[in-house]
């Protein structure tokens, strides 16, 4: 390990919120909506 | 490109779709709220994620190459594609790294097609 060493960046999960809008995207997705998630390219 | 991108069962090498994000993403040589950024800044913003990845990679393998996608485009924005020398050493970082995060955002992997970056280009 080197110097002072930063966290990683792994395994840094998504903020609270960010978890609450992604649950609420599923399940408007389950629901049959539209989401707004761009597709991947 | 076809955008016809093959996703063999098997490979040396995989891809971890846009997983690098620069911090002057949203404007070049700005962070996200406006100011100017130091060049070292994001030069090192980019090592740290180098260093982040070769770190945990290492755990499953040893690796031959590691390349980052540090532009700006759409096109593999962000995308990094490691090869390790053993196939079996990229099934079982695919393994370990599926459905973990990184800096708060799901990780994507798959394996990849690409064994010579010389190469590698869509067609």
């Amino acid at each position: 390990p080197s110097k002072s060493k930063r966290v990683s960046g792994f395994d840094m999960a998504p903020p609270a919120s960010a978890m609450l809008a992604g649950a609420a995207a599923v399940a408007a997705a389950a629901a049959g909506q539209l989401t707004g998630i761009p597709p991947v390219i | 490109c076809s955008r016809l991108h093959t996703k063999p069962s098997i490979s040396p090498t995989l891809l971890l779709s846009n997983m690098y994000q620069r911090p002057d993403m949203v404007t070049p040589g700005m962070d996200p709220q406006g100011q100017a950024m130091d060049p070292r800044r994001i030069q090192e913003h980019f090592e740290d994620f180098y260093e982040d990845l070769f770190e945990e990679l290492s755990k499953y393998g040893e690796i031959e190459s590691l390349n980052i996608c540090d532009n700006l485009a759409d096109h593999m924005v962000g995308n990094v594609y490691v090869q390790f020398k053993e196939e079996d050493h990229a099934a079982s970082a695919v393994q370990n790294l599926t459905g973990r995060f990184y800096a708060g955002r799901p990780i994507i992997v798959d394996f990849s097609p690409v064994t010579d970056f010389r190469e590698a280009t869509c067609r």
